[in-house]
């Protein structure tokens, strides 16, 4: 039984992250029609940049400080997104889309080399805020306490998008910009201005699913590109475009995960895909996607 | 071997040995490493640069792994041009190839660096997926080669079954399950339920395949009850986790290693793995010796590819462990691993190789020289002796084990130096004329020849 509540949260603690990272590449597509490729590595660089301020700049801090500064990484994503939108992809919106994806997907190679050069090969580990919160018990087992954390941010994060995107004055021009740009544009919406914030929301919200899930693991080379063909399968489930199909996909990939590490042990990633398959066999644009 | 066999004597006869080493860290005896001064050499030298393309992970998390073979490479390379060079007269020259380019990528790079570069010689690969391509193309360009890691029994059992320019240095991978599982059978022999973790790729089910053939024979009481086959480079080891501590094992056995490692033993600690069964791996602290923290437990079976770590042999017994390890921490401040060892051993036996072929004939030697030279050399590396067998151009290297201990000398557990298992090579690799087999020569020469053990 308890085993059974542990891979309940198991998937959970998927989900949160994964929805972070899905999420934010759902929201850029959704307003800007940009698939971002680099948006790996911008998770990716999240988790370099907490593991590296917590776990090592400022190791010796008082342990309220580091929990505290858990989300530089996301803040670090956030600027660096606000830098390279108006610079690197700004040129290329009125290019063909492939322009879009050979930028992007540049951009993912030269993050991934930038991330070695400043911090090597080895693995970067902040583990002291993940072994500090200890352990729950449930039943015989038990279970660390820093997941349901992760959890309860995944949760958080998804409560506050939510309220900001449908409760806010500038979710109705994003929202509106994302409907129609032209019309947008038109009725006065500085279309770069709204380009630009949701461009940086999106690396946030990857730079903040770094920050979290790296106490517990550890920012290692290649970990942006995992992350990015597993978002794939969660916006391909849910529909690009979509914050609710984000959280749905990432909600079901992080259950049929779990269910495949134990059940299907030999083909545990295949399970995904499948399910991405199967869902773009029925319904192509996705559980929750708006059909052209 | 006829009648029931007891597990004792299966194990003395394999030369399973557990001993404790004799002080680890006695004073030096002020060894100048492997690269002695050299004789005067025979003939007319060139002096034109020794051209090495050293192909290995600069990128990807495979640089944990890259990066320690190219130093290991680059300070027996500066050794060696500390004296004039091969020879002394040839300086060695490193050319990098990032492997991380590709299965096709490296082919074309190999190539590449072998028509355009004019390089004399290839080294490097860890992946065991690209020694079995690049073993063929080698042969194809007559390019002297040898391989530091990819050490797929594959290679030589099927890719490439008669070598002429290629060969290979580390272990061969079916020794680290093996190494293992006689790990296990020696210190826990009353295992009955066995979980498994590996990573999903040809060294993990190799582990798994090798681990379980040593275990029939060995511990035919104990169960498979659990498997887990996370992708490889995967840092979230939750769910397996918790699959493991479902299935209520008494022996977890994994082959998952460099960061995964890190990240698995962080993780197997907050969840309690470690207090609810034993833990037996293969390549626990062998990528990067100083990047494993004190928290991990003692007493882990911790593996080091079967081949090498640090601290063993200690230098008292083994000063040319000793001057490596001082050398290269000197140098890059870290530890060195098995790739280091390995490239650097690779790069004295090329030099010992071309020294031994020019007091022969004189003047620089050609290939078909070096090539006979190193074939059937036996060279003490600072991990032990490296025996280059003629027939199949594979390096061996007694197989070694232990158990991770803190001791105040190191931030970073290390292998216990009072009980290091050491299993001689032959006992536990095909040997000459063994028909190939499947999965591996090893597996189907385990199978048939080593009797089954009477378990109480």
């Amino acid at each position: 039984m308890d085993i059974l509540v542990i891979h309940l949260f198991n998937a959970l603690l998927y989900a949160s992250v994964l929805f972070l990272i899905a999420g934010g590449l759902s929201l850029i597509y959704g307003v800007m029609r940009i698939v971002n490729l680099a948006h790996g590595n911008l998770y990716a660089f999240g988790a370099y940049v907490t593991a590296w301020v917590v776990g090592q700049a400022l190791a010796g801090a008082h342990p309220v400080v580091l929990y505290l500064l858990l989300p530089v990484g996301a803040v670090a994503a956030a600027l660096l997104g606000a830098i390279l939108e108006p610079t690197l992809l700004r040129p290329f919106y009125r290019r063909a889309e492939e322009y879009q994806l050979l930028v992007t997907f540049g951009l993912l190679m030269i993050l991934e080399d930038l991330m070695r050069f400043f911090w090597g090969p080895y693995p970067l580990t902040a583990t002291s805020l993940f072994e500090k919160m200890g352990s729950l018990a449930i039943g015989e087992s038990v279970y660390p306490r820093y997941n349901l954390l992760v959890i309860g941010i995944g949760v958080l994060a998804a409560a506050f998008l939510w309220a900001f995107v449908y409760k806010t004055r500038f979710g109705v021009v994003l929202r509106a910009t994302s409907q129609d740009m032209r019309r947008a544009s038109a009725m006065g919406v500085n279309v770069n201005r709204v380009y630009i914030q949701a461009f940086t929301i999106g690396c946030f919200m990857a730079g903040l699913g770094g920050a979290i899930v790296v106490p517990g693991q550890s920012a290692v080379l290649g970990m942006g590109v995992d992350a990015l063909v597993l978002a794939f399968v969660v916006v391909v489930v849910g529909g690009l475009g979509s914050l609710e199909g984000a959280l749905f996909g990432a909600l079901i990939v992080g259950i049929v995960r779990e269910f495949g590490v134990s059940v299907f042990p030999e083909v545990e990633l295949a399970v995904l895909y499948l399910i991405a398959v199967i869902v773009l066999l029925v319904r192509p644009a996705g559980l929750f996607g708006r059909t052209a | 071997m006829k009648g029931p066999v007891t597990r004792r004597d299966l194990l003395a006869k394999l030369g399973v040995t557990a001993a404790a080493t004799l002080g680890a860290s006695a004073a030096g005896f002020g060894v100048a490493g492997i690269a002695r001064a050299q004789e005067k050499p025979k003939g007319t030298i060139p002096d034109k640069p020794f051209r090495i393309g050293h192909m290995t992970f600069f990128t990807g998390p495979g640089a944990v792994l890259g990066e320690p073979m190219h130093k290991g490479n680059l300070l027996a390379a500066e050794e060696i041009n500390a004296q004039g060079g091969l020879l002394g007269k040839r300086k060695i020259e490193i050319l990098k190839a990032d492997e991380a380019a590709g299965l096709d990528a490296n082919v074309k790079e190999m190539r590449r660096l072998r028509l355009s570069e004019k390089i004399d010689m290839f080294m490097g690969i860890t992946s065991s997926g690209n020694t079995p391509a690049l073993g063929p193309a080698a042969e194809e360009l007559k390019l002297l080669t040898i391989f530091i890691d990819g050490c797929t029994d594959n290679l030589f059992d099927k890719a490439v079954p008669n070598p002429r320019y290629i060969f290979r240095v580390t272990n061969i991978q079916s020794a680290d399950g093996s190494t293992c599982a006689l790990g296990v059978a020696q210190t826990w022999p009353d295992v009955k339920k066995v979980a498994h973790i590996h990573p999903d790729y040809a060294y993990g089910r190799n582990c798994f395949e090798h681990f379980s053939i040593v275990s029939k024979k060995l511990l035919p009481k104990a169960q498979n009850v659990s498997e887990a086959w996370p992708k490889l480079f995967s840092t979230d080891f939750t769910s397996h986790i918790t699959k493991t501590l479902g299935a209520k094992p008494d022996l977890l056995v994994t082959s998952v290693w460099g960061g995964d490692y890190i990240s698995f033993y962080k993780q197997a600690l907050q969840h309690g793995l470690f207090d609810k069964m034993r833990v037996a791996t293969t390549l626990a602290l062998g990528v990067a010796p100083h990047a494993i923290g004190k928290d991990h437990p003692e007493g882990v079976l911790a593996g080091v590819h079967a081949n090498y770590h640090f601290s063993y042999p200690p230098g008292n017994r083994w000063p040319l462990n000793k001057t490596f390890v001082e050398k290269y921490k000197a140098k890059f401040n870290e530890y060195p691993n098995f790739q280091a060892e390995g490239a650097y051993t690779a790069t004295h036996i090329l030099r010992t190789a071309v020294e031994k072929a020019n007091k022969l004939a004189g003047g620089w030697p050609d290939d078909e020289a070096i090539i006979s030279q190193i074939e059937g050399m036996m060279i003490a590396g600072p991990g032990g002796y490296v025996y280059i067998r003629p027939d199949n151009h594979q390096g061996y290297k007694d197989a070694i084990t232990g158990f991770s201990k803190n001791v105040p000398e190191y931030p970073f557990p290390i292998l216990d130096p009072a009980r290091i298992i050491t299993i001689p090579i032959r006992n536990i690799t095909a040997p000459p004329g063994w028909p190939k087999g499947d999965p591996t020569s090893t597996y189907t020469w385990i199978d048939q020849t080593w009797p089954t053990v009477k378990q109480a």
